[in-house]
């Protein structure tokens, strides 16, 4: 009876009824442009930072990691904004993930500096004691392998010549092996001798993760966002002086700010908090902007996740150490 | 009967197969399972998480699974046909083909060649290879389906000719890569394009690897061991393909408020509900059938398995919809909830059917009684209280995950630090390694019983029927 | 109306239609021993070459 008793017959028709819902959700969005827009802001990879998505391939950071930011309000107030389609035009794979063992990573360029990303892959709990992150130093102390990468950006259709993939690669060596680099110390700690004078793994991954989100962070540089606690009119510290306060924003400081600036504010991957030199000013207003909005060079913004009145107790801990 | 009998050699090699490859994606499990809570244990490049879990994922779903499906195909096949396998040398090679892939898949993930795709992370000569294997198993298929000597298929048949079919096409199209040299291939679509091509395979992997396959075997050795037939075959006829004509649409659901189009998602969220009916006809098929026979329960040991995993299918089915909704997918989705829901699947649906359908077929096919119901009986409470006390901590933890994440302050500022949040799960991953101890002692007692099985003598009587009340 | 809504409503109705048509054929009472034939018969016992 019928095609119950007609094996070949039962294949066609199976193989039909799969490709309904095939052709409907995902061939016809194949082939409509809208569903991965291109967008001139957003630029392909460079060589290095390329090399350095392999390698976060490879190790499968994408187990752990996401790198879609989705439109929620305390998503977009953990990580920044949210994900757009066009973001992800030259992403092949693409590297959402489903899990999220360790935070998004798809706004964390230009977040840290260099050197942050360097400790931190080192050896996590170094900074982060709770941490459960696998530590990474071993990608350090081996030597990127660039003899692929003309080969890969032509796979991926990146438009680069040669010459110019020889010379990105160049420039970003000359750049992590100066002696003005801003990461040196840290770079020069962890990687051997003998390979301070070329590209590693992990250089080339610390240039990926720095790439992550920044073409949307240049966007929207020029029409600032603005947060909850915005510093504008408030001059004035609320806590100014207060003994009780100060003693909180010492708490605090030693959560979220001694990975970065020290247990006793001297400095480390960021500036010593103590002497008496601030490049962005040194009021308490100065103070207050520098940690809500953040600055260029990694200091991350603050005024989601902190909200105004523990940034002032942290401005207040702040201003009691100063050398006055 | 004068002509070439049964194959059975495949069968018992898959069988072997599948529980060589439990054993080790198991051991791997428990390995990563610690690491959540001793970053210590990422000893060695190949040691850590991200390789590891690559690795587990794979040995389990592939080199498990798909043995057991294959062993119980080449199995049902022969025996709903009422027919020899076409071609035995043909499935002999298809055997060492298997497990050379599965062998150099884990060896390859573990160097770190790995395409990043959930489920279909080997490199492109793997692909290659999981292809041929594949148009082999198929030939046989179909071939000993033409040759057969049952007229009507029964409907584990239909569920096996639909996954041989869907495999081979959700396989080939998400995997298309562009080869940059032997180790390293990039995909052949793009951001947007690629995580929906990628979901439509990896939910449709779970489809036609961790049901469909599943539910043949349930619709063949449930009857066979209790003697009772299916409660009713034409509503498994609707529930079969409504089930293949669904499954299809819902692969975004996985993407929800993501940067795919919404029509897609929204699309994706509406056949997951309509897939419950589907796969609650199942469920309420296999209830029916014990009707009037629930005694069983008590008086044959198989019958538990049976019942508790398309329970645990039943609710597995009502979750994944339920969780997939815009407003819970964006409190649950990225947390600890979700890996508590696929393990629900696959430590209480999938591995308890299959136990089952291994318990029936192999003392049958090797001549000899089961060495051990007691054990057997063991073996179930064993994973069954590990799964529990495994999915049960996961959804809890991924409750708390979820809400410290969206927690804010009064002013708007968020309340803990993502540091805070993976500190207040350590307890949970403790617990959770703690259910995989105990549910790796369930398979281990398990394997014994049917080694135990193989090497006992011949029985005497020369047909063992089905134990019944 | 457009025809993509045209569209869009003639194929739900469509599979609306389809999924009755199954429903009705196979639950037609007539049919009802000869489709439930195949459960009864795989329990009996195929040939096992014990």
């Amino acid at each position: 009876m019928g095609v119950y008793s007609r094996p070949v017959m039962f294949a066609i028709l199976s193989a039909v009824v799969i490709l309904v819902g095939t052709m409907v959700t995902m061939f016809v969005p194949l082939m409509l442009p809208s569903t991965q827009p291109v967008s001139e802001y957003v630029k392909p990879y460079t060589a290095v930072e390329l090399e350095g998505r392999d390698i976060y391939i490879r190790e499968g950071c994408n187990n752990c990691h996401t790198q879609t930011v989705r439109p929620l309000v305390t998503e977009v107030a953990r990580y920044g904004e949210y994900s757009k389609p066009e973001e992800f035009a030259y992403d092949r794979p693409f590297l959402w993930g489903s899990r999220r063992t360790g935070p998004d990573l798809n706004r964390v360029g230009g977040k840290y500096p260099d050197s942050w990303h360097y400790q931190h892959l080192y050896d996590p709990r170094s900074m982060f004691a709770k941490s459960n992150m696998p530590a990474y130093g071993w990608l350090a102390r081996r030597p990127l392998d660039t003899s692929y990468t003309f080969k890969k950006v032509s796979v991926l259709g990146y438009g680069y010549g040669e010459d110019e993939v020889r010379k990105q690669i160049d420039d970003y060596r000359s750049k992590v092996t100066s002696p003005d680099y801003l990461a040196k110390t840290v770079r020069d700690r962890i990687t051997p001798p003998e390979l301070r004078g070329q590209l590693t793994e992990m250089d080339a991954l610390v240039a990926y993760l720095q790439k992550l989100g920044r073409d949307v962070k240049r966007l929207a540089r020029g029409s600032h966002t603005g947060g909850v606690a915005e510093a504008s009119g408030l001059v004035r510290n609320p806590y100014e002086g207060d003994k009780k306060a100060i003693e909180e924003g010492k708490g605090l400081f030693k959560k979220y700010c001694a990975v970065c600036h020290g247990e006793d504010a001297s400095g480390e991957i960021g500036p010593n908090l103590r002497d008496s030199k601030w490049k962005y000013g040194g009021t308490d207003a100065d103070i207050y902007q520098s940690i809500s909005k953040g600055r260029p060079g990694g200091m991350p913004n603050w005024d989601v996740k902190l909200g105004k009145e523990r940034i002032w107790k942290i401005v207040s801990f702040i201003r009691s150490i100063g050398e006055k | 009967m004068e002509e070439r009998g049964y194959e059975y050699n495949v069968v018992k090699g898959f069988a072997y197969s599948a529980l060589f490859w439990l054993i080790i994606g198991l051991l791997v499990g428990l390995w990563i399972a610690a690491e959540m809570f001793l970053p210590q244990l990422n000893l060695t490049p190949w040691l850590a998480f991200g390789r590891l879990r690559v690795v587990h994922t794979n040995g389990l779903a592939f080199g498990f699974t798909l043995a057991a499906i294959f062993s119980c195909t080449y199995y049902i096949l022969q025996r709903l046909t009422r027919t020899p396998l076409a071609l035995p040398k043909l499935a002999r090679f298809h055997l060492w083909l298997f497990n050379a892939a599965i062998a150099l898949a884990a060896l390859s993930l573990f160097a770190g060649m790995n395409t990043s795709k959930e489920y279909a992370e080997l490199e492109w000569p793997l692909d290659l290879v999981v292809v041929v294997m594949w148009v082999i198993f198929a030939i046989n298929v179909f071939a000993t389906l033409i040759k057969r000597r049952e007229r009507q298929m029964y409907i584990s048949l239909w569920y096996i000719i639909a996954m041989t079919v869907t495999v081979a096409v959700l396989y080939i199209v998400n995997n298309l890569e562009v080869p940059v040299n032997l180790f390293k291939s990039y995909s052949a679509y793009a951001g947007a394009n690629d995580a929906n091509v990628q979901w439509w395979y990896g939910h449709n992997a779970v489809g036609f690897v961790f049901t469909v396959p599943i539910l043949a075997m349930f619709y063949y050795f449930l009857p066979k061991s209790t003697n009772l037939p299916i409660y009713s075959h034409r509503l498994s006829i609707i529930a079969f393909w409504s089930l293949i004509f669904g499954y299809l649409w819902t692969g975004a659901h996985h993407l929800m408020l993501t940067p795919l189009p919404e029509w897609i998602q929204t699309v994706a969220i509406a056949f997951s509900i309509f897939l419950i009916a589907p796969s609650w006809g199942s469920v309420i098929n296999g209830y029916y059938t014990m009707r009037g026979n629930w005694d069983q329960m008590r008086t044959n040991y198989l019958v538990k398995f049976f019942i508790f995993g398309i329970t645990f299918y039943g609710l597995q089915t009502i979750q994944g919809p339920t969780q997939g909704l815009r407003t819970l997918t964006a409190f649950f989705h990225y947390t600890d909830w979700v890996v508590g829901h696929v393990h629900m699947g696959t430590m209480g649906w999938v591995t308890m059917i299959i136990s089952a359908s291994f318990y029936y077929m192999i003392p049958r096919i090797m001549k000899r009684e089961l060495y051990s119901i007691k054990m057997a009986n063991l073996h179930f409470w064993l994973i069954l209280v590990g799964q529990l006390l495994y999915t049960v901590t996961l959804w809890i933890a991924g409750i708390q995950q979820g809400a410290m994440w969206k927690a804010t302050n009064p002013d708007g500022s968020l309340t803990y630090s993502f540091l805070e949040v993976v500190a207040a799960m350590y307890p949970y991953w403790k617990i959770r390694f703690l259910g995989g101890v105990v549910y790796f002692v369930g398979i281990v007692v398990f394997i014994y019983n049917l080694l135990m099985t193989v090497r006992s003598p011949l029985a005497e009587q020369p047909k063992p029927e089905p134990s019944k009340a | 109306m457009n025809w993509q809504s045209l569209a869009y409503l003639s194929f739900g109705t469509a599979l609306v239609v389809l999924f009755l048509w199954i429903i009705v054929h196979f639950y037609r009472p007539k049919r009802k021993g000869h489709v439930e034939e195949p459960k009864y018969k795989m329990l009996d016992d195929d040939q096992d070459q014990l």
